[in-house]
């Protein structure tokens, strides 16, 4: 087995920014020692003499305009689910620790080309989803979950590759157990290579049983049993934005992540999606704005979804600044690679169907289908539908109008004979239409063809009950 | 500064037919696709030109029997045929009659005019529309040759369903009709085609076909 420790250093901050690209100072904070001390601050913030470890009131003393916020746990481990959702693409045995991610990769290798294909991909989309992280791969968990955290950038497949990194980690970050601390500070010992040459029993007649077990989970001597993370049935992931936005333009940047995030879960268990319900949260107790996004055809490509996405925004109406973003997928179809690979076009172009898909989310309704039904009244020979869903079956014969209007319009009566921008002449004989008496719409019709001095066809009908004429279909 | 300049001058004598590209001359028609009418085909240089757009000028939206047989042709292909904006529904027990696909059937109803040339443009742009059918209301030039660029990079028909008013205005589209309700059918007038002289007429017989 091999194992890939994710280590995000910077979590307690990327909670509050993942939202945004405002890249202006700011920070989080924390108790320490009794007081409001910087826990984490962005690029900006350091420029001007803020670090991790300085009073809060020296913070603003050095930058008046310093975002802060403390910090927040249940923020982090929301991240971290989302961060896990993410991830289960690559791999389908994994483990959640505080700011940390485990991976059991050495399944995944071949599906994705190698070791180092992986970890360039893993690495590459780390940024787009709002995160930072440190990487190590070990034969271990435990191994990978250290290295991620105290050598950062470490592969080692085996446990003769591991010991030289071990050599020099304080004992302190492997285990916050004080007896342990104790023991490091009674006999004098530094690194991990010091303990692990202490005979084990020895060891564990002082400290207990807990750290020999331990260091033999760490180099792989004994199994390292733990509950895998389990992905949930549904998604829904939110997005707090950390200042409100009217722009609903700017709504692509967390809608981005939030796809990165959807299409990790969705690969991760062979599926796509066709419906996704994006809600968006306001201040002040608004109601939140919820708008469903239907694609022709399931979908899991996270690009796609947001140039879907944009194209919907057009028809969306920001009724307040949003807050918060939310993305909720419940219903997911097996995805076949193949099936996507047929429909793909060549290289550089875009993928078949995509100039619909892209009229579907900005038109939404406005496009349609139209599809011949079964009856014979004219008005109801027809009806809307999804583009591509008709059945081509229509049963009607002899001379037809090409357009129908939406309603009969009444036709004036001149001299006996039906007027429209002049007498109209009768051609042929008369189409009886008598039918509908079941559903309460019944109609009497003697539809003709006709024909006015100006040489325009109509197609136009004398209603048999009440005995006007109307004017019901143009030709040409 | 210059070159913009005659560029834009030789484009509008083009628009305005006081001048003829020379390769447009030496591939008389390029890419036609036969209308299903024999005597609108003589007068059109072979069919609709493809991969270009065609105006259909007439006092009140004629021409959709004229393009019928190109619709159940192109739909058959398995190619899309876009509406956009059409000025009251097609009847479609007439469309299947005529052999038309309605499975193939794509309608944009309008909500203004900007949105309406959006979606033109992305069906004559995707390579899967045969026919995009238009009415729009009032066009520039320069949306026209946009229409246009868009049907040569789809290879699709573009047809515009315009008032005979617009006829005076110059147009960059590559085909532009005249049509007259008559006795038996349509009378078509060529007003300019791609490859050849204006001034044909014919009258197409919708009626007995």
């Amino acid at each position: 087995m091999l194992w890939l420790g994710l280590y995000f250093p910077e979590l307690p901050l990327e909670v509050f920014l993942r939202g945004t690209t405002d890249r202006s100072p700011a920070a989080v904070h924390a108790v320490r020692d009794g007081r409001e001390t910087v826990l984490r601050c962005n690029a900006a913030a350091r420029a001007a003499g803020v670090h991790p470890g300085l009073p809060v009131p020296a913070a603003l003393a050095l930058l008046p305009r310093l975002r802060l916020w403390p910090r927040d746990a249940e923020r982090e481990q929301r991240a971290m689910e989302a961060l896990a959702l993410w991830a289960w693409q690559y791999s389908s045995r994994l483990y959640r620790e505080p700011a940390l991610l485990l991976l059991e990769i050495g399944a995944s290798l071949r599906l994705f080309g190698g070791m180092e294909a992986l970890l360039g991909r893993i690495e590459a989309e780390l940024p787009a989803l709002g995160h930072a992280a440190r990487l190590a791969v070990a034969h271990t968990a435990t191994a990978a979950a250290l290295l991620a955290r105290e050598r950062p950038g470490a592969r080692v497949a085996s446990r003769e590759a591991l010991l030289p990194w071990l050599e020099d980690i304080p004992m302190a970050r492997l285990s916050a157990d004080p007896r342990v601390r104790q023991l490091v500070r009674d006999i004098g010992l530094h690194g991990i290579g010091d303990v692990l040459r202490l005979p084990r029993p020895e060891l564990a007649r002082r400290v207990g049983p807990g750290l020999p077990a331990l260091l033999d989970r760490l180099l792989g001597d004994a199994p390292d049993p733990r509950l895998p993370w389990q992905p949930p049935p549904h998604f829904l992931e939110w997005l707090e934005l950390p200042a409100e936005l009217d722009d609903r333009e700017a709504l692509r940047f967390p809608a981005r992540r939030l796809l990165l995030t959807l299409c990790g879960w969705l690969r991760g268990q062979g599926a796509a999606t066709q419906h996704l319900r994006w809600h968006l949260r306001h201040p002040d107790d608004q109601p939140e704005t919820v708008f469903a996004q239907t694609l022709l055809r399931p979908e899991r490509d996270a690009e796609y979804l947001l140039a879907r996405f944009g194209e919907r925004l057009q028809r969306l109406e920001l009724p307040a600044p949003v807050r918060a973003l939310g993305l909720e997928v419940r219903d997911c179809l097996a995805f076949s690679e193949r099936t996507a690979a047929l429909l793909d076009a060549p290289a550089g172009g875009e993928a078949a169907g995509e100039w619909l898909e892209r009229l579907h989310s900005r038109l939404g309704p406005r496009l349609t289908g139209l599809c011949p039904v079964a009856d014979h009244r004219p008005e109801r020979a027809q009806r809307c539908c999804a583009p591509g869903e008709a059945g081509a079956r229509s049963s009607w014969r002899g001379e037809l109008p090409l357009w129908l209007l939406p309603q009969p319009r009444p036709l004036r009566v001149r001299a006996g004979r039906p007027w429209h921008r002049g007498a109209l002449e009768l051609l042929g004989p008369p189409r009886r239409i008598e039918t509908g008496w079941w559903d309460g719409d019944d109609v009497a019709r003697d539809y003709y063809l006709a024909c006015n001095p100006a040489n325009e066809r109509f197609w136009i009908y004398r209603d048999r009950r009440g005995g006007g004429w109307f004017l019901h279909g143009l030709f040409d | 500064m210059a070159a913009p300049l005659i560029d834009k001058l030789v484009a509008e004598g083009v628009d305005r037919r006081l001048l003829w590209r020379g390769r447009e001359l030496h591939s008389p028609g390029g890419d036609v696709v036969p209308s299903g009418w024999p005597v609108l085909d003589d007068c059109l240089g072979g069919g609709w030109p493809r991969g270009a757009l065609g105006e259909l000028l007439s006092r009140r939206g004629l021409g959709l029997s004229l393009a019928l047989p190109l619709l159940a042709r192109e739909s058959g292909a398995g190619r899309w045929i876009g509406w956009v904006a059409p000025p009251q529904s097609p009847f479609v027990p007439a469309l299947v009659q005529g052999g038309v696909d309605p499975a193939r059937l794509l309608l944009v109803g309008e909500r203004d005019a900007a949105e309406g040339l959006w979606a033109a443009e992305q069906m004559l742009r995707s390579g899967e529309c045969g026919v995009v059918l238009i009415w729009p209301g009032h066009l520039t030039s320069a949306q026209i040759r946009r229409l246009q660029l868009a049907a040569g990079a789809g290879n699709a028909i573009g047809l515009l369903f315009r008032s005979l008013r617009d006829a005076a205005q110059p147009s960059p589209a590559a085909l532009r009709l005249r049509l007259l309700p008559a006795p038996l059918g349509v009378e078509v007038e060529v007003l300019k085609r791609r490859g050849g002289w204006g001034g044909r007429r014919c009258l197409v017989p919708l009626r007995q076909r």
